[in-house]
């Protein structure tokens, strides 16, 4: 899904942003724009008309009012990790890289919050904090490279979210570069700013809001004790269940992966760890105060060999826990050792529905002949099913692309959702109306309106259909007889 | 004049922040909403709401009220799937009878604002209403999923869903967590639920300066102690300390253990059966109408703000969030002062509930919400995307949205 080239960018435009940036931060020749074309998700392409590093807020100041006097569309990137076409350009837009912005600005252990730029790793933030104990929550599988910036746009989630939340439920505050130039502060390290929760509005919006350009993040202090375990079922019925019952025991775990056997084969082809070959599996941790942690380990363990487990392991060690936990977060990249090119899925279930939807899922592989692996966030329901296929197969590619669409109808009808964490983007804007009402994107589009009413702010994506703002709406008048006093009001 | 649907009689408990309006109504399911608010649109009435009428002191006077919408009949629990702990219902639910609902399935909504009997869902989402659990678990923000909102001009919206991961489209219940009913009638939420506690325990300690709570907590943090909530009440001039543990019974037992050896390190004693005795004073500070004042500050501005607050009356601190309440009929010409010391250092101070019967504390004399908070533009900016005509609360939210 290439999109048409659009005319090239004037040279003297160009200079101008080069000026403010500098020649090296300055990307326009086309041979050097294609690393730009896309995110991860590679299939849908675009060439942007310049790429520009900025390496301060000033910069980004600068670049943003000279994009918006000149009418550029800006999509904002970070390491470009995003599977939903986040950051695709728009042809000819002005990409906003924010990869150069990775100072860590500021860091208050007593009052647990940290002030960073977008463009800092997810992983780096954790790394820079473990020394005193603390440490960053989201874990986005991609953590290794990803931008908290990115994280901010895509409300990222990872493994551990389900005890402790999304990336939503971590930034503080946010200083964002708004359309048109206008830098300005939504929240901050202190709690419970009055007005509206524009921080809530921001996280999450893909881009289409504003820049950000510093985030306020909280930072936890590391739990006491983790006991991570890996459990193997016949199918992933028993391990469904497994699930469903450590819940219903009141255990809320950090997290609980599920992974079937075609995962499994996978991650064992591409990272050597030594797990059998079974239906299903459970990777599990349980953090918190030693005492409360020994006791919801071992209840969590029972239930899952109640649950018909067939073995239950626990790493020796922290070296063991890391390759467990590195086998799972790799499980995307495994599958290209089984298959020569996939679809990853993102959509979610409730989860007392997962043995069910499950079954669907084979069903559509059955018909359609291509193999789908599950690896997934089992706790929140959150499916990340990869639809296998073979490019030189004449219409395979378009057939998984279909089958991964039908996959996300299913989790629409179950009462779920067509992304839990990778976006909507420019993937799967097609699925929104499946999802939304036109009055909920219309209402949507209002909170867009409000922060960037010309849809310069990464257009395209989101909304299944473009949407204009319209005139900026006045203020209620009253009527003149009303105002005389001649007619009341009720 | 056309007939209205759902209308019914104005009473006492309609009147918000001083103001009495002409009519009020009552729809009795989602879409009656609709009807209700396309017939105000019509009719250009300007619009306030009321849930269970705890919280109708909270922002400025209203430019003018109308009419007011009433979600005491939308008193329905819409879904609950304990095994996916979600629920969805009906704004005017209260949260006792959401909690009693839970609760028979071992369930809670880990949320504990004060008069859980009267307070509404609807109206906790509109006034980001919360109380000491917030410390582990959020506010309303982090534990509301999906909303249902009736437009000003009458359209039904949802945004989020009813699963607890889904970031399809922009985070609409967020926008409207603490907006005051300035957006809009919200009408209905779908809210994450978590297991109840097996075990519950509360650590008292008395008589410890601001400095020393300080202490105490960043002691439990560096012992890796994981309390719910930790709330400081002034008494005199010094502080009694409660710190609630939750968990499973071994966890807590062992919890409340380690943290008697901080306390006892740091050379006080621990009261273990003044936990009751301690929340009711708790809720005393925190529900005291008609005179409260919500402070926030970075939690290690404990002294300063103890200071500032020293005129105003009872003081209750939510320590590790940086929230506290104050109440009493104290000195309202403190306020001035105190605010903008709070302001200049990135905090707050809004006025909850003000009557006319304290002096110098009316409305009119001191703004509740304080200078226009930073992002005010953009702040106006989705009022009037929202509701172009101003009819919805007009003037009662920041800076007169």
């Amino acid at each position: 899904m290439d999109a048409e080239p659009a005319a090239p960018l004037a040279p003297e435009l160009i200079a101008r942003f080069a000026a403010i940036v500098g020649e090296r931060n300055c990307i326009s020749r086309p041979d050097q724009l294609r690393t730009y074309e896309c995110d991860a998700l590679t299939s849908f392409r675009a060439q942007p008309g310049l790429v520009v590093l900025p390496a301060t807020r000033a910069e980004v100041v600068e670049v943003v009012r000279l994009a918006y006097r000149e009418g550029l569309p800006i999509v904002p990137r970070g390491s470009g990790t995003g599977l939903s076409g986040g950051a695709m350009p728009v042809p000819g837009c002005l990409v906003l890289g924010l990869s150069r912005m990775k100072r860590i600005i500021e860091i208050d252990f007593a009052n647990q919050w940290m002030r960073v730029e977008p463009g800092v790793i997810n992983l780096e933030i954790s790394r820079r904090l473990a020394p005193d104990g603390y440490y960053y929550a989201p874990d986005p599988s991609s953590q290794q490279v990803c931008t908290i910036g990115g994280n901010v746009a895509e409300n990222s989630g990872g493994a551990h979210c389900l005890k402790y939340g999304f990336t939503t439920n971590h930034v503080l505050g946010a200083t964002v570069v708004l359309p048109d130039g206008e830098l300005v502060e939504l929240g901050g390290p202190v709690a419970d700013p009055p007005g509206y929760d524009l921080r809530g509005a921001l996280v999450g919006s893909e881009g289409t809001l504003g820049v950000v350009v510093e985030v306020v993040l909280r930072i936890l202090r590391r739990p006491e004790a983790t006991r991570t375990f890996f459990a193997t079922f016949p199918s992933t019925d028993e391990a469904g269940h497994a699930v469903s019952l450590i819940i219903a025991a009141g255990i809320v775990p950090a997290a609980i992966e599920m992974m079937d056997r075609l995962a499994i084969v996978a991650i064992k082809a591409a990272t050597g760890v030594d797990w059998p070959d079974v239906g299903a599996a459970l990777l599990m941790d349980v953090d918190g105060p030693i005492a409360e942690v020994e006791h919801t380990a071992a209840e969590a363990n029972r239930l899952a060999l109640a649950a018909g487990a067939l073995e239950i392991r626990v790493p020796r060690d922290d070296a063991e826990r890391d390759t467990m936990w590195r086998g799972r977060k790799s499980a995307f990249a495994a599958v290209g050792r089984i298959s020569p090119s996939y679809v990853v899925q993102d959509g979610v279930i409730p989860r007392s529905e997962i043995a069910q939807v499950l079954r669907a899922i084979e069903a559509l592989a059955t018909a359609s002949g291509l193999r789908i692996a599950n690896v997934f966030h089992a706790g929140d329901g959150n499916l990340h099913p990869l639809v296998l296929y073979d490019a030189a197969v004449p219409g395979q590619e378009a057939l998984a692309e279909h089958t991964a669409g039908e996959i996300l109808k299913l989790c629409v009808r179950s009462g779920g959702s067509i992304t839990g964490e990778h976006g909507v983007g420019a993937d799967k804007a097609i699925y929104m109306n499946d999802m939304f009402s036109d009055a909920d994107l219309a209402t949507m589009n209002l909170v867009r309106c409000a922060f960037d009413p010309e849809v310069r702010m990464n257009p395209g994506k989101v909304f299944p259909t473009p949407r204009l703002c319209g005139d900026r709406p006045g203020v209620y008048v009253a009527h003149a007889t009303e105002r005389d006093g001649v007619a009341g009001r009720g | 004049m056309t007939p209205r649907a759902a209308s019914v009689a104005v009473r006492d408990s309609d009147v918000i922040a001083g103001v009495r309006p002409l009519t009020a109504f009552a729809p009795a399911s989602v879409d009656e909403c609709g009807e209700v608010m396309a017939q105000a649109a019509r009719e250009r009435f300007r619009l306030g709401f009321v849930g269970g009428g705890t919280a109708l002191g909270l922002g400025a006077r209203p430019d003018a009220l109308d009419a007011v919408v009433r979600t005491e009949r939308l008193a329905r629990i819409l879904e609950y799937a304990p095994a996916d702990m979600v629920i969805v219902a009906e704004a005017g639910v209260t949260l006792a009878a959401l909690q009693r609902e839970v609760a028979q399935h071992g369930q809670r909504l880990a949320i504990d604002p004060p008069w859980p009997e009267r307070a509404t869902i609807g109206g906790l989402i509109a006034t980001g209403g919360f109380g000491p659990l917030r410390q582990r678990y959020g506010g309303i923000r982090d534990l509301i999923i999906g909303v249902t909102l009736v437009r000003a001009d009458g359209e039904i919206a949802r945004g989020g869903g009813k699963v607890v991961k889904n970031v399809a489209g922009f985070d609409l219940p967020k926008v409207l967590c603490g907006s005051l009913g300035t957006l809009g009638l919200i009408a209905a939420a779908a809210f994450r639920l978590h297991p109840r506690p097996e075990v519950t325990t509360t650590v008292v300690v008395h008589e410890r300066t601001a400095e020393a709570v300080i202490a105490l907590l960043a002691a439990a943090r560096a012992a890796q102690l994981e309390p719910a909530a930790a709330v400081a009440l002034r008494t005199g001039a010094r502080f009694e300390l409660g710190v609630r543990f939750e968990g499973f019974d071994r966890g807590v037992a062992h919890q409340v253990a380690r943290f008697g050896e901080l306390v006892a390190a740091s050379g006080a004693a621990t009261d273990l059966a003044g936990g009751d005795a301690f929340w009711r004073r708790h809720d005393a500070i925190r529900a005291a109408a008609p005179l409260r004042i919500r402070v926030a500050a970075l939690p290690t501005a404990l002294p300063q703000v103890a200071a500032l607050v020293a005129q105003l009356g009872d003081f209750a601190w939510y320590a590790s969030l940086g929230v506290g309440f104050v109440c009493g009929a104290g000195d309202a010409g403190a306020i001035p002062m105190a605010r903008a010391a709070l302001v200049a250092a990135g905090g707050s101070l809004v006025i909850e509930a003000a009557a006319g019967s304290a002096p110098g504390w009316g409305r009119g004399s001191i703004d509740p919400w304080g200078p226009p908070p930073a992002g005010f533009a953009i702040m106006q900016q989705l009022k009037q995307r929202f509701d172009p005509e101003r009819r919805m609360n007009p003037g009662r939210f920041v800076g007169g949205l």
